[in-house]
């Protein structure tokens, strides 16, 4: 299978199965038999990084690494020295990463929906054409300008994605999420009027001084 | 009233009542609105309402839906003119780029919209997808997409910074230089002295401090020189006949050559009153802020696209501005701010040349090696740039002292607040809250100014206080030269009296904003000589403007 | 993270905060007597990091994905802008919607504390179609405000403004008490002598809302999610009391676009 079929939800799922790193070899650049395989392999592997990074999971847990199907000893390199590197940064969920177990596990479920989620799957697919031909105002993206976004989309989608797994576990307040995901409430307050505008979230009911907010059925 | 056309500006509540009622009364009503949908329900101001019956809800429907009236969102009216009580409007309709007769409300796009942004429409209290429709009761939908972003918006010329910062970012640094030339031809010199307008807009400034657009500029620039890379300005093939005469090298008229050349043409001249090009850049910025080397190449490239720029050729003088007009197809005036304004104070005309120099002078003679005088104290008078640079370069000059005087405080002064400092980091000293009263002279030179100390009133017109002189608070500063940098203004005498220009009460010309064009067909204007004195990239912008309004209209001839 | 209007919106990224590239300059000792350079520019790396700084700044990214989704085909992204020129008999020029206002004395903790708003703030959360759906909350954390305030954001403005916006802050006051269970209000401001003529018995009659005569000072808190402490006078005597939310009673401003199309047209704004 070629590198560039390697879906980042897959990635993952396999940490969230206790996996403790992940490394895809493909070959060099320019050898691919697709001609751009091995560059969107590379592309998904680094917004997938980033998104572990913002998670909380040591990045260093995956990796991506070329290398030719003739050249042996290389892979064995390669391989050996990933192994140490693994061994080094511990079992997923320790010393080596900033968000410990179990609530890595928690993150890595919501990092699933977002990498399977439409949104970041598109943009990701548009690397190529945005830095090439154009986006659809035929306006050429920089390499930066193309990072940001997604680092944008990673960081939004993230915070979304965990409200709405919270949410399908039962209703709740903004204060109750805020408090279980540490993200001020001021910030969930409008990640919940944004749901509610677009019809996935909407009052339960009120408990005191206190709003409930829960999932309508409607996600994407 | 019947067939009256009336236009409503704005779609709030009051104007959604006003446009129902004049076409009730059987008027034709066209009303524009900036937002993409019309406004929403609000609540009164001049009645107590009832709980059940609190807010007054504008009548959409009946407005979408009645004969006489013409709604026009995301419209912006982009000239009006009024004539004879007669309106004439031009108006943007911007694209919704959704077709809402289409449209059925699921929602699809905005879930999956990657976008989040400020909802205006609900005052902030949530967020907006770029796709998304902007007033739930009407549920009309809208792609927002802004025209650029607010650094680029910014800039005079409109620099693509997004994408040239971002060039840097990733490692392209002559990709960079190259987008920034396509609109400016001088980014070393630009780099080097703007005030960055772009930087007090960006919105990084929000998160930490704003990015370092203007030094980025600079950058790339060096980067291209210290790689002793000498690059060739290109010019189409298909040459354009057509005479063009350019007035002064500054960067509004060096800019405008740069950019008719990059259209074809190949009769340019530009006519310099000056032995050095660069106009303000050369005799105005003092040399250790933009070395005269770095300029020098970066008008040689210019000039290497077949620019005939010819020195010591001052209009009235060596040529007659008639002569100019008669044998050119198209003129632009660009000659700037080169005149320094007079304290009027007593004693400045007994001493003038003997003490007193104007600051345009002062810098001048030091940017073209004339002899100056350094014995003793230095006093500049003035809180302008102008100021700070004739301080810095009297105490690289070696005067024993330098002085500013300023008669409001630090907080009004219009100078950059990193040169002020800069200034007082090498020992200027500027004094605040005081003003000139008389030169005084022995010997028939300048010997010191009386001074007075100033105390701030009552905020003037321009809203900055007024500063009023404290009454028998006089002292004396003995000083051997008196630089005055009070302001700058346009010197038009080269003109001669048959011109036919129009010319305002400010001295500067009138042009449309558009074009650059003055009264007269065929003859363009634009940077300081319109302004009156200000920053050299917008200089930089009307001499671009400029070469596109001659273009066009030499090709419409 | 910062909210500010026309469109602005930005996340906070993971290289926030970093700060910002300084220019190397020579010493002072280097610059007297000569001409030389101050600035001597960035190095690479520094030119570089700070390039990486930027935010690259885009709404819409272009990716079309809502146009892939729309399943009605409503999404055109070739609809092209249209230039219209018209004429006119007449002119009315009003604010549209716009709804910017003078700015408000730091004092009174706008754009510090989230549960401070303007009115134009609270009259889109009590709107029927807005984002609560109506339902009074603190923007801080969704909360139901027990004891809230109103307050005037310009005591010193002239009657009509006076006037206006104080009609404003009772209604608002109606509103919001009739929507929201066991909530105090209390409104501090100037009263002139057109409110007191007019609505000032009506407005005291109303249950929950207490009108006070006096000046608000300051809006403080000792932490993020503790209560908002207002200081104001009343009668000239001081009072100090707490509340979960606070409305700024503003000024509304006309923008310059309007503005100058109103001189142009020498047509008032209504």
């Amino acid at each position: 299978m070629c590198t560039g079929r390697v879906d980042p939800a897959l990635v993952a799922k396999a940490f969230k199965k206790g996996i403790d790193g992940l490394l895809v070899v493909g070959c060099y650049f320019g050898d691919c038999h697709y001609i751009t395989g091995n560059h969107q392999a590379k592309a998904k592997m680094d917004m997938t990084r980033k998104l572990f990074k913002f998670i909380g999971l040591n990045e260093e847990r995956l990796a991506f690494r070329q290398c030719s199907s003739g050249e042996a000893s290389v892979f064995v390199e390669i391989v050996s020295e990933f192994d140490q590197k693994i061994r080094s940064i511990g079992p997923l969920g320790g010393d080596g990463d900033r968000v410990k177990a179990p609530e890595i596990f928690k993150k890595l479920e919501a990092a699933e929906a977002v990498l399977a989620g439409e949104k970041i799957r598109w943009i990701i697919g548009k690397r190529t054409p945005f830095l090439e031909t154009g986006n659809v105002y035929g306006e050429i993206f920089t390499e930066h300008e193309f990072n940001r976004a997604i680092e944008m989309i990673i960081v939004e989608e993230m915070e979304v994605q965990e409200i709405l797994a919270r949410l399908k576990e039962t209703a709740r307040s903004v204060k109750d999420l805020a408090n279980d995901l540490a993200i001020p409430p001021s910030r969930v307050f409008r990640y919940i009027t944004a749901l509610k505008r677009k019809g996935m979230v909407a009052l339960d009911k009120v408990t005191g001084q206190t709003p409930i907010f829960q999932l309508t059925g409607q996600e994407v | 009233m019947q067939d009256k056309k009336v236009l409503i500006v704005g779609g709030g509540l009051d104007g959604v009542s006003a446009a129902l009622e004049k076409a009730e009364a059987g008027a034709q009503v066209t009303i524009v609105e900036k937002f993409p949908t019309l406004g929403a329900e609000r609540i009164p101001r001049d009645r107590l309402i009832q709980p059940d019956d609190a807010f007054v809800n504008p009548d959409l429907d009946k407005m979408r839906n009645h004969d006489n009236i013409q709604v026009l969102t995301y419209s912006e009216i982009k000239k009006v003119n009024r004539d004879n009580g007669k309106v004439s409007a031009h108006i943007l309709k911007r694209s919704l780029r959704v077709d809402n007769i289409k449209c059925n409300d699921c929602k699809a796009c905005i879930k999956v919209c990657p976008v989040n942004m400020f909802d205006d429409f609900d005052e902030g209290f949530s967020f907006r997808t770029a796709v998304d429709y902007f007033n739930p009761a009407t549920g009309e939908y809208n792609i927002f997409k802004e025209d650029m972003p607010v650094c680029q918006q910014a800039c005079p010329v409109n620099l693509d910074i997004r994408t040239y910062v971002a060039q840097i970012a990733d490692g392209k640094h002559l990709d960079s230089l190259a987008t920034i030339r396509d609109r400016l031809p001088l980014p070393g010199s630009i780099g080097r002295v703007c005030p960055h307008p772009c930087e007090t807009a960006c919105n990084r400034q929000y998160l930490d401090e704003p990015i370092s657009i203007c030094f980025l500029k600079r950058y790339v620039a060096d980067v291209e020189i210290n790689g002793g890379i000498e690059p060739v300005y290109e010019t189409p093939e298909k040459k354009l006949p057509e005479k063009i005469a350019i007035i002064g090298a500054g960067p509004a008229g060096l800019t405008c050559a740069y950019h008719l050349a990059r259209q074809g043409y190949e009769n340019i001249t530009i006519y310099e009153a000056l032995p050095v090009p660069g106009g303000y850049l050369w005799v105005g910025i003092p040399e250790y802020r933009l070395p005269k080397k770095l300029l020098q190449r970066e008008v040689d490239l210019i000039a290497n696209m077949g620019i005939d720029i010819q020195y010591n050729k001052r209009i009235g003088k060596e040529i007659s501005y008639e002569d100019l007009k008669k044998n050119n197809d198209a003129i632009f005036i660009g000659a700037g701010c080169h005149l320094g304004l007079k304290l009027r104070v007593p004693g400045e005309d007994e001493y003038e040349g003997k003490g007193i120099v104007d600051c345009v002078t002062f810098l001048r003679d030091q940017a073209l090696g004339n002899p100056i005088d350094t014995k003793g104290k230095l006093i500049v008078i003035g809180g302008g740039n102008a100021a700070i640079d004739s301080a810095r370069v009297g105490w690289r000059m070696g005067f024993d002292e330098v002085y500013i005087l300023y008669r409001r405080t630090k907080k009004e002064m219009p100078a950059n607040t990193w040169e002020i400092d800069a200034a007082e980091h090498e020992g200027v000293i500027i004094q605040y809250l005081a003003a000139p009263v008389e030169i005084l002279g022995k010997d028939g030179r300048v010997s010191g100014m009386k001074c007075i100390k100033m105390e701030l009133g009552e905020p003037d017109a321009s809203g900055r206080r007024r500063p009023v002189p404290i009454e028998g608070s006089e002292y004396v500063i003995d000083a051997e030269t008196i630089v005055p940098a009070l302001s700058q203004a346009a010197n038009l005498e080269f003109l001669g009296e048959d011109h036919g220009l129009d010319i305002n009460r400010w001295n500067t010309f009138d042009i449309d904003e558009e074009t650059g064009a003055t009264n007269v067909q065929g003859v363009f204007a634009g940077g300081d000589v319109v302004t009156g004195p200000d920053i050299a990239i917008r200089a930089v912008a009307a001499g671009k403007k400029a070469a596109e309004g001659i273009h066009e209209y030499l090709r419409s001839k | 993270m910062i909210y500010e209007k026309n469109q602005r919106y930005i996340i906070p990224f993971d290289d926030v905060p970093s700060p910002r590239a300084e220019m190397p300059e020579i010493s002072v000792d280097e610059r007297r007597g000569n001409f030389v350079e101050v600035e001597t520019g960035f190095p690479e790396d520094i030119a570089v990091q700070e390039a990486k700084r930027c935010l690259s700044c885009r709404r819409c990214l272009g990716c079309a994905l809502c146009w892939a989704e729309c399943e009605s085909e409503a999404i055109d992204f070739s609809i092209p802008d249209e230039e219209l020129d018209l004429e006119f008999d007449d002119v009315v020029v009003t604010k549209g919607q716009d709804n910017s206002f003078f700015p408000i004395d730091p004092k009174l903790g706008f754009g510090s504390y989230a549960d401070v708003i303007t009115d134009i703030q609270f009259e889109r959360m009590l709107s029927p179609t807005g984002p609560t759906d109506g339902m009074v909350v603190s923007p801080l954390d969704g909360e139901i405000p027990k004891r809230m305030a109103i307050v005037q954001g310009h005591p010193n403005e002239d009657d009509d403004q006076l006037l206006s916006s104080l009609v404003l802050g009772v209604n608002e006051s109606i509103i919001a008490l009739d929507r929201t269970k066991d909530l105090e209000v209390i409104l501090v401001s100037p009263i002139n002598e057109v409110f007191k003529e007019q609505f000032l018995s009506n407005a005291e009659k109303i249950s929950g809302l207490r009108i006070v005569k006096g000046d608000p000072e300051s809006v403080e808190k000792d932490q993020e999610d503790a209560p908002l402490s207002l200081k104001y006078s009343e009668n000239g005597r001081q009072q100090d009391d707490t509340f979960d939310l606070i409305v700024i009673l503003t000024k509304p401003k006309i923008s310059s676009e309007i503005k100058s199309l109103s001189r142009k047209l020498e047509k008032p704004v209504q």
